[in-house]
């Protein structure tokens, strides 16, 4: 640094450089002095650091600047417990009195912006505070209006949050806010760059007004910490937030515990960055330049150059990033990792652009542009860290688009075009939670996020975002289960077996029914089928034992007919949901004996319920049209929208309570939303879904839109879970069935919605015939995802 | 000066393929004005960059042989010597580019310069300077005149009529025969970006000036309502990229009007910098067209050399 100091003017005037501004962290480092350098956890309003405990050291650059504690288990149980009471004091105050703490809030922050700033400076994961604040007041709204606009939903209760070492301040807010928002309580466990803001933040709550208990924090190591909480009885819900290793850690480790739990994995997620012909170039460059040679991103981006501009592009990269200096990695391996994929795509052909040769060794890499890579090179496939950004060409608008969704992420993509029509049919057809269109990296919490396949399984932000923290008041809260020893590798492998004669008397030989496989009637692949008994034992009728190769032929079959059911017109869609009712209506009264003869409930009920399927299929086909997105304010001009979208192919293990009305009421929901789903009915009671079967196929549902397999529950739920396609699966059924989706739904990663059945049977269960409005919108919710497009205007 | 640019063909193709996103450009301005240059002898080389690419402007109805020759003399010595001298800066050189009059005033430029021994180019404005109104035969006997005078740089002002009508040949005709009015003075051509209505219309005439041989492409005349903004900055220098890239050949960049701040120079500093790099950080491809703005610089420069602010009467005017 005394070099650079003693500059002479001249010299400066020479080189014309910008010289180093250093930035203070007085601020925060007087924060820190004030405890002493050790922070413990946040539990019931106050810092505690119990004795004898392991610390952890926070460091940067020049060394240790605080040391923090490692949670035992005594400590989740206090933190637990601040919280359950927390929770009972935040719940009793009114929507206005939780927003004028939001709003308290972003004052406090406003106010301490300085501080707040320079930790995240240190903790090596730069915020803005303002961002910070426009998160306070867009929740303060959200609190305020929860009753008015949320009126039949309750919050879960008590929130972990987790996120992982490399997750920013924002996307821990992004979670954190939300769910106090809505009435929850919550304990978060920080990650290593998050550990210090979230004490702070913690203070601040506290200078703001919040209740002791409601805002909690724990600290350690945060994959077998964050197991620790979420196995604790008083946590509700698990939400986490960061990159994929850990978060499957996390998620393996609270399998069983019975504890819903949703990942957001943006960190690691590969997006596509689409330069069509009709772009502004300098702009994209502009936007190239600003996004891909930080030292941390939040996402990980690949270049995709349509070739009639490719020369024009590199042209002005080449020319930008002349004079770019080395860019510091965030550690010494990342080097190791940047030399092997750099190597290995020269190897492939590709040329570099780089503003100079890298240092031999060290810390520190140019920016470089990796040319003329294909998307089978590793480093499209997986992308270094650092400052490296692999360039592939495309032919056509539509084949970019295409490279584009070939991917196992679904974060976000960036596309340049001037043209209005090419942005908005690239923008519906990328097939990822946020569209941002001539811009990149537009955060604000009015825009939800909602990663598909790999990039995580739930939505934070907007409205959309909310629901993950509340439930209908009607439904019961989910009970808590401890994990049983299962062998993940062998459940739901037992054979099927051949059906041997029993030699039956010729005049009273069960019935053989055939399953639906895309739109056909089947036998199951292996040959096998199972007996139907009747609640008093006797055998009523044969089905076929179906596995995993039937399971894959209606998964085959779904994906080829699910996207020209989602180019249908809304208004086709509901007509042809009315004819199902319809010809659920003509057939009235074999479904009412096929559910008496199945359950044993007398023939009125049994009719009860078919008239109620008729209407819930009803409600379903009016939903069809209804149910659309929104266009959020964006942050700044511009036009932004909020879209759902169909998940793709859903699987639906059915329960055994009311199973005509239940099967309906799943099968409504996923369709009108325009998925494809793969049903497996109830071991226990599968005969009205093996009637329906005819129901179906005299209707105007295209056929292999809809599958019924039947089987052994457990082989089909195994078979599910290992489909890649299948992007959601709705589980009723044990609670190791539950802990098996749990634990394997990680990877490829799934959207779980899970049931056990025999404890929700003891307090009741979910109430099908109930027509509340939220069980319904809760339904629609879990069959969609959310796409915002947003378009920045002048 | 660095080679000139020669005259091109008019590629008619290139022009209409020009897209600009206007919010991508101005969310860029904001970036370049978050741009930090350090304090100390940073702010203080970076300053006196700035008035190395000054264009010294006088441009009033009022304008005699008197406040001309200070002028000149304030050009060929812009911060005082005292001050130079405690950064080491006095034998370096430090003036203004160039000083910049009307047509009739470039005479008595040239003789004040002369009889001061300076080599300071003497800038005229010509062409119907500013509205560009008068018939084409007059806008170029103008520039004769001005050369003959012994002017060796002419800022013509584009005729915004074509432009916004969309007549490129027509325009590049135009301003072809000033730069063969010009002869070996270098031209700088003034779109009058505030009376161009759109980016795309700013890219396009700009493609179109550098086509015909500007030297220079310069926002405004400081006569508009609109004067050199960053946002309309970006886009030229764009330009002017987009230029060298296809053809070779470096093109001058010269924002003018209303800039006053030191501060405002720095940025002004930064976007070239950042945008074409640090070659256009000189006068030979970058200009400051003020006339304020260097008693701002010599404030902070006072103000970094001795810790004190000044007082207006503690600097020599111009």
């Amino acid at each position: 640094m005394a070099g650079i100091s003693t500059k002479t003017v001249h010299e400066i005037f020479q080189t014309m450089e910008y010289g180093s501004s250093s930035s203070s962290t007085a601020t925060a480092q007087s924060w820190l002095e004030k405890h002493s350098r050790t922070l413990g956890f946040f539990i019931d309003g106050k810092f505690s650091s119990p004795a004898d405990r392991q610390t952890q050291n926070v460091t940067d650059s020049k060394g240790v600047v605080c040391s923090t504690v490692c949670a035992k288990d005594e400590d989740v149980a206090s933190a637990a417990s601040s919280a359950a009471g927390g929770f009972k004091t935040w719940s009793e105050l009114s929507c206005y009195q939780r927003a004028k703490v939001f709003l308290k809030l972003a004052s406090v922050l406003q106010r301490h912006s300085q501080c707040v700033s320079e930790l995240c400076e240190l903790s090596q994961s730069s915020t803005s505070p303002a961002a910070l604040i426009r998160l306070a007041q867009y929740y303060a709204s959200w609190a305020q209006l929860r009753d008015t606009l949320m009126p039949e939903w309750t919050p879960q209760g008590v929130v972990a949050v987790v996120v992982s070492d490399d997750c920013s301040v924002y996307f821990l807010l992004l979670k954190v806010l939300p769910a106090l928002s809505m009435g929850n309580v919550v304990i978060v466990v920080p990650g290593k760059s998050t550990t210090l803001p979230a004490l702070l933040l913690a203070q601040l709550f506290m200078e703001a007004g919040i209740p002791a208990g409601v805002f909690n924090v724990v600290t350690g190591s945060e994959a077998s910490l964050a197991a620790k909480v979420a196995q604790n009885p008083q946590v509700n819900y698990l939400t986490y937030s960061g990159c994929k290793q850990t978060g499957e850690a996390v998620a393996k480790a609270t399998a069983g515990w019975g504890v819903p739990m949703t990942l957001s994995l943006s960190h690691n997620s590969v997006c596509p960055f689409i330069i069509f012909d009709s772009a502004d170039l300098d702009s994209a460059v502009d936007g190239v330049i600003e996004l891909a040679f930080k030292k941390k991103r939040d996402f990980q981006w690949v270049l995709f150059v349509q070739e009639s501009v490719m020369d024009s592009v590199v042209a002005r990269l080449k020319l930008r990033m002349a004079g770019m200096k080395c860019v510091s990695l965030v550690t010494e391996t990342d080097r190791k990792l940047i030399d092997v994929v750099v190597q290995e795509a020269q190897q492939q052909g590709a040329t570099l652009i780089q503003p100079c040769s890298p240092p031999s060794t060290g810390g520190l890499y140019p920016p470089t542009v990796l040319c003329g890579l294909a998307p089978s090179c590793e480093s499209v496939i997986s992308p270094p860290p650092g400052p490296v950004l692999p360039l592939i060409s495309f032919r056509s608008s539509a084949e970019g688009v295409t490279l584009g969704n070939h991917s196992p992420h679904g974060q976000a993509a960036s596309i340049w075009t001037e043209d209005l029509t090419l942005a908005l049919e690239s923008a519906k057809s990328l097939c990822l939670g946020s569209v941002w269109v001539n811009c990149h990296s537009v955060m604000d919490p009015a825009l939800p996020l909602c990663g598909r396949r790999e990039s995580g399984n739930c939505t934070d932000g907007g409205r959309e975002g909310l629901y993950q923290f509340l439930r209908p008041s009607l439904s019961p809260s989910l009970p808590r289960s401890s994990p049983s020893s299962i062998n993940y590798a062998a459940f739901g492998s037992a054979e099927s077996k051949f059906m041997i004669p029993e030699g039956f008397d010729p005049s009273s030989v069960p019935r053989f029914y055939s399953q639906l496989v895309g739109g056909q009637l089947r036998k199951a692949d292996s040959g096998c089928s199972r007996s139907v008994l009747a609640p008093g034992g006797a055998v009523l009728a044969h089905c076929p034992d179906g596995g995993r190769k039937d399971v894959r032929n209606a998964v085959e079959a779904a994906i080829k007919v699910q996207p020209g059911w989602i180019k249908k017109s809304p208004a086709t869609r509901s007509q042809s949901l009315y004819s199902l009712a319809a010809s659920l209506d003509k057939r009235r009264r074999d479904m009412a004996v096929s559910i008496q003869t199945q359950t044993g409930i007398s023939f009125e009920e049994a009719e009860k319920e078919v008239e109620l399927s008729i209407s819930r299929l009803s409600d379903w086909a009016a939903r069809c049209d209804k149910e659309q997105g929104g266009t959020p304010f964006p942050p700044q001009s511009g036009s932004a929208l909020s879209t759902p979208e169909a998940l793709g192919v859903l699987g639906v293990i059915l329960p055994s309570s009311k199973p005509l009305l239940s099967l309906v009421s799943l099968l409504g929901a996923a369709v009108a939303m325009g998925n494809a789903v793969v049903m497996v009915p109830s071991e226990k009671y599968p005969l009205p879904a093996l009637e329906f079967i005819q129901v179906l196929q005299a209707s105007d549902i295209p056929a292999g839109l809809v599958s019924i397999i039947t089987g052994g529950r457990d082989q089909l739920t195994q078979a599910l879970a290992n489909h890649s396609v299948i992007q959601s699966i709705w589980y009723w059924g044990s609670k190791e069935g539950c802990q098996f989706l749990q634990y394997s739904c990680i990877s490829p990663l799934k959207r779980l919605w899970l049931h056990c059945e025999e404890e929700e049977e003891k307090e009741a269960g979910q109430n099908w015939a109930c027509s509340n409005p939220s069980l319904q919108e809760e339904l629609w919710r879990k069959a969609v995802v959310w796409k915002s497009i947003w378009i920045p205007t002048a | 000066m660095s080679a000139r640019n020669p005259v091109m063909h008019l590629d008619l193709e290139w022009v209409s393929k020009v897209r600009v996103n206007t919010q991508a450009v101005l969310k860029r301005a904001q970036q370049i004005q978050g741009c930090k240059v350090a304090k100390k002898q940073w702010q203080a080389a970076w300053l006196l960059k700035a008035v190395t690419c000054i264009d010294l402007t006088t441009l009033a109805g009022d304008d005699t042989p008197s406040n001309v020759h200070r002028l000149c003399m304030k050009a060929a010595q812009p911060i005082r010597h005292d001050l130079l001298k405690s950064m080491d800066m006095h034998d370096k050189g430090i003036t203004t580019a160039a000083v910049c009059v009307y047509p009739s005033r470039v005479a008595d430029a040239v003789k004040s310069l002369k009889a001061a021994n300076s080599s300071l180019p003497v800038a005229s404005v010509a062409t119907g300077f500013p509205a560009g109104q008068t018939p084409l035969k007059t806008r170029l006997e103008e520039v004769q005149m001005a050369v003959k005078d012994g002017a060796s740089e002419i800022d013509i002002v584009i005729n915004r009529t074509l432009a916004l009508t969309g007549q490129w040949a027509a325009l590049y005709d135009e301003i072809r025969q000033f730069r063969e009015a010009c002869g070996d003075a270098h031209m700088k051509t003034i779109l009058a970006v505030g009376e161009l209505g759109t980016f795309t219309n700013v890219y396009k005439a700009s493609l179109v000036s550098m086509m015909a041989g500007s030297d220079f492409i310069k926002t405004s005349t400081g006569k508009e309502s609109v004067n050199a903004t960053y946002p309309v900055a970006i886009v030229m220098v764009r330009a002017i990229r987009d230029y060298y890239l296809r053809t070779g050949h470096k093109v001058g960049f010269k924002p003018a009007g209303g800039i006053r701040t030191a501060q405002e120079s720095v940025v002004w500093l930064t976007l070239m910098k950042e945008e074409l790099g640090d070659e256009w950080l000189s006068p030979y491809l970058f200009r400051l067209g003020a006339s304020s703005l260097l008693t701002d610089i010599e404030r902070q420069i006072y103000h970094y050399v001795t810790g004190r602010y000044p007082a207006y009467h503690e600097l020599p005017m111009a």
